[in-house]
């Protein structure tokens, strides 16, 4: 995590540091502008780089394999992630924003099946992502299913997770 | 240095046409500078890059592993100092002219107020005279007769007022090597010290909406006795309007 | 599903991974198209969408051209050619250079070469296509309303941007189009981000990483800060238009600069955004072609943060002649780019320095970027000096020069980049003949149409006029310029013959036809869903060649 967090915090600092450079020169008015937008920059990579310290605060500094320069595979051992199948809701909900924004143009009947689009997808986004992320109960279920070829939840080393 | 600049570069123009005013002095310059370190530094790149293509390039029977190098701190270090070095004294360079180029005179020989509209433009002088021009009065691009004329005495220092009351026009001359935008809301000035009278045409340089490209000009710089003769025959608060008779 | 590695019996060097995986149902067709969440279709999806977009925007040019080719010429009126010099911009800018890098080529290979299943969130990743599909087709249907499409410049200076200036749907199509792709760029910064930070594989470090990443990594932290402030400059855009608001209106005491230092603010990072990752793609060709590593492979990296980092603090170098902005500042900043850009250059020059390089299309491409990319920095570096500036903004000089940079640069990488990763996504090889004739073409082309531009930009030829008095000496220039493109678009037509012709008749790849260095050519061509089944050890930031070359490993020192 280190090499993460330092790189965004030199971007949060660059940007710091032009803001004061920049703000301290007799500026013409509208300037003001650029002031804002430079500091707006140094917070907003500032809030990441907050998160990023504390997750690896949080795991006591332990490099993850990912980290490792002497990691090998073995050392991934573990779950790396969910992927979900093909989905529609993505789609669906795409189509529900495009209509809605150009309901802006052309009238709120748009915006309206727009965004009756958009939530549905989301309720389906939501449920489908629910009934994929059941994590058996005991080792025992967990064994079945992954014998059964059912994905479950692997914990071997839970430092190794984000 | 001053001598490779005027032995090799002096005479050139980069196929730009000769400025007018006296601002040319340091626009020149610095292209000669930029030129002095850039034309080398990007033949030695482009060497580089055809020399490899060339020399380095797979031949039938003719097997090569190349050695697997991956750094070398001394070259690295080079070629990000050297850099350094030139960006700072190009910077300097630059730095000086530009004090030059924007310099605003406390007691300028005239003032004009210069207003871009869509689509045309109005010439102000002190007398409340004005010469205006619009779209409507040449819409034929190939004929230059019925454009607006900004006349300017040569050799003094014109301070222009760029104003605009709608979109954003810019005031671009390609003789005077110069352009400064007319901003609604902000008020630039700009000085021009022409010393070659003669007629120029300048143009709108920035996007205004559908007659942009018709939005042109004519400057006329004419010596100061005759531009003092112009400025007499002139009404106070007359209107000249570019391809209408004038009306006294 | 979730992926599990299996836990190897022994903890060898060599210990293939085999990572568990459970089918679910696999789509086909147009329905694997719309549902995909697999980071290789839905990078393909934007691939094809955004050459599309490029030759659509291309066929605008081809217009823009055919309008100027004489003087006076009357082939489209001075509305429509506005419409099509804005859309010309809009297209190439904002669905295809940007999102056909950072996007396509980003989804594709970016888990390949971190040896990641997937991206982070496959479903976001899906969503986040749908918006750029839907942002390119409503800037498009402007040019199906009454008023025609956008017609202020891809740019859109606001006050001519009003609604008063500027009425019609078309103008708030554009403004509902670059937003849309906007979103559909944050989604996928904070997709690739999260992917290039949690889900490498294990000895993967960041310091290990193929250049072409990084680069990806920096361009998706400047997407991040740079499209939410074009976001905003649009919502105060549209309050302006639609709801009496007067943020940039002079005439109630709105400023129309503000829009220039929001736009630019976001439109500086964009060039890079542009930029950086063909500056990978050439990178990863030009290590492979030469059979050698990356040289100086840290200071490329270092060149590509501070490259980045500069990026968002020059914006104001397009604003050099309002005579409103603080000129040493920018002009300092934007010189001092030009230091990482050469650090990029040398080690480029480097990485071929004694290899034995494969002079084949895809290096040919990448060779051209460095020549043209070359000569677009060097006029870079004229116009950032504020004094020179005022000599040249606007005119076709500027023209000439961005193409250096984004056409002769950034598209010619991207080509290039094609020839190179077409094997890996397709499994077929690009026929070699039609792809060097395409470059030829298109590099005679391209110099023949943007050369010449330099000099009727010193000849005080402003851009963005639609048409020209035949007095004032650009008749000839523009003439050439206009053949050139014509001979250019030959060029792109011949690559998109190629495209077809290989699809079928192509030579079977295999797996790893260049002996590249990186991940992705471990796994299979096309990459099998959640592409691998066994991974290299990740020594060193070319796993694959040190796999198959275990006798030529990068010397350590120098």
């Amino acid at each position: 995590m280190k090499v993460e967090w330092r790189t965004v915090l030199g971007a949060s600092l660059f940007l710091g540091a032009t803001a004061l450079v920049y703000g301290a020169y007799k500026n013409h008015p509208v300037e003001a502008s650029g002031v804002t937008m430079l500091a707006f920059g140094f917070f907003a990579y500032g809030l990441l780089f907050g998160y990023l310290l504390l997750v690896y605060l949080r795991r006591d500094r332990i490099p993850r394999p990912e980290d490792r320069f002497d990691a090998t595979s073995a050392d991934g051992e573990g779950e790396v992630g969910y992927f979900p199948n093909a989905s529609i809701w993505p789609a669906a909900m795409g189509l529900g924003m495009i209509i809605g924004v150009v309901g802006f143009i052309y009238g709120l009947w748009f915006t309206i099946i727009g965004g009756v689009l958009f939530f549905g997808a989301v309720f389906g986004w939501m449920t489908e992502a629910e009934a994929a992320t059941e994590v058996p109960l005991t080792e025992d279920e967990e064994d079945t299913a992954t014998a059964a070829g059912h994905p479950g939840h692997i914990d071997a080393h839970p430092e190794h997770i984000d | 240095m001053r001598a490779v600049e005027t032995h090799l570069l002096g005479k050139t123009n980069f196929g730009s046409p000769g400025g007018v005013t006296t601002q040319d002095h340091y626009v020149r310059q610095l292209w000669h500078i930029t030129y002095v370190f850039a034309v080398p530094i990007g033949l030695i790149v482009l060497g580089g890059i055809v020399w490899c293509m060339i020399r380095y390039r797979v031949r039938p029977g003719h097997d090569r592993t190349p050695s697997q190098f991956q750094y070398h701190i001394p070259i690295e270090a080079t070629y990000t100092i050297v850099p350094l070095v030139i960006v700072a004294i190009v910077f300097g360079y630059m730095y000086n002219a530009e004090n030059h180029v924007d310099a605003i005179a406390k007691n300028p020989a005239v003032a004009i107020t210069v207003e871009g509209f869509q689509w045309g433009w109005r010439f102000t002088y002190p007398n409340g005279h004005e010469e205006v021009g619009t779209v409507a009065n040449e819409l034929d691009i190939n004929s230059n007769d019925n454009l607006p004329v900004l006349f300017m005495p040569a050799g003094e220092t014109v301070q222009l007022h760029l104003v605009s009351d709608d979109v954003i026009h810019t005031f671009y001359v390609p003789e005077f090597l110069f352009q400064r935008d007319l901003i609604p809301g902000i008020n630039n000035v700009v000085d021009f010290n022409v010393i070659k009278p003669g007629l120029y045409s300048g143009q709108c340089n920035n996007i205004c909406g559908v007659y942009h490209a018709y939005m042109r000009f004519l400057v006329q710089v004419m010596p100061v006795a005759e531009y003092n003769a112009w400025y007499a025959q002139q009404p106070a608060g007359s209107i000249t309007t570019a391809g209408v008779p004038a009306q006294s | 599903m979730t992926l599990i590695q299996d836990r190897p019996e022994e903890h060898l060097v060599h210990e293939p991974v085999l990572m568990e995986i459970v089918p679910g149902p696999r789509p086909r067709g147009l329905v694997k198209y719309i549902t995909s969440t697999d980071h290789k279709q839905i990078g393909l999806n934007y691939l094809v969408t955004s050459f599309i977009g490029f030759l659509f925007a291309g066929l605008l040019a081809e217009g823009i051209r055919t309008q100027l080719i004489v003087p006076n010429n009357h082939f489209v009126t001075e509305s429509v050619y506005n419409q099509l010099f804005t859309m010309h911009g809009t297209i190439m800018l904002f669905v295809f250079l940007g999102p056909f890098a950072f996007a396509g080529l980003g989804n594709y290979l970016i888990p390949l070469m971190i040896g990641a299943p997937d991206m982070a969130f496959p479903r976001f990743n899906n969503l986040s296509y749908w918006l750029y599909l839907g942002g390119f087709l409503v800037m498009s249907c402007g040019f199906l309303t009454n008023n025609g499409a956008a017609n202020f410049g891809w740019f859109g200076y606001a006050p001519l941007t009003e609604a008063i200036h500027s009425p019609g749907p078309g103008a708030d199509m554009w403004i509902i189009g670059v937003a849309l792709t906007g979103f559909s760029g944050i989604f996928t910064a904070v997709n690739i981000i999260t992917t290039i930070f949690t889900l490498r594989a294990p000895g993967m470090v960041m310091f290990r990483m193929p250049v072409f990443v990084w680069n990806q990594l920096v361009t998706m932290f400047l997407l991040l800060l740079a499209f939410p402030v074009l976001t905003a400059a649009f919502a105060l855009l549209w309050i302006d238009r639609h709801l009496d608001g007067h943020f940039y209106d002079p005439t109630h005491g709105g400023q129309p600069i503000l829009w220039q230092n929001l736009f630019w603010f976001f439109g500086h990072p964009e060039v890079y955004i542009l930029a950086l990752p063909y500056f990978g793609i050439v990178t990863e060709v030009l290590a492979t072609m030469s059979k050698k590593p990356v040289f100086g492979y840290k200071g490329m990296i270092g060149a590509t943060l501070s490259i980045g980092a500069l990026s968002m603090g020059v914006w104001a170098h397009h604003m050099y002649t309002t005579g409103a902005v603080l000129l040493p500042f920018f002009a300092a900043l934007s010189l001092l780019i030009a230091v990482p850009t050469g650090i990029k250059f040398f080690n480029w020059i480097g990485t071929m320095w004694r290899g034995t390089i494969t002079l084949n299309t895809a290096f040919l491409f990448c060779c051209g970027f460095l020549v043209m990319f070359l000569f677009g920095g060097i006029t870079g570096i004229i116009l950032a000096q504020p004094v020179l500036d005022f000599q040249l903004h606007n005119t076709y000089f500027i023209v000439a020069h961005f193409h250096y940079v984004m056409f002769g640069g950034s598209a010619f990488a991207g080509l290039g980049g094609i020839y190179y990763w077409y094997p890996k996504m397709t499994g077929r090889m690009m026929d070699e003949r039609l792809g060097k004739l395409s470059f030829l073409v298109l590099l005679i082309g391209f110099n023949l149409c943007f050369f010449p531009q330099h000099d009727l930009g010193l000849r005080g030829m402003p851009r963005r006029i639609e048409t020209y008095n035949a007095g004032m000496g650009w008749n000839f220039l523009n003439m050439i310029s206009s053949i050139g493109a014509y001979i250019a678009g030959i060029g792109v037509l011949l690559t998109v013959i190629n495209l077809f012709y290989s699809y079928r008749r192509g030579q079977i790849a295999g797996d790893n036809p260049w002996d590249g260095q990186t991940l992705e050519w471990a796994c299979s061509s096309p990459p099998p869903d959640h592409n691998f089944e066994a991974l290299p050890p990740i020594r060193s930031e070319r796993p694959v060649w040190d796999a198959n070359h275990p006798d030529q490993l990068t010397k350590v020192g120098h």
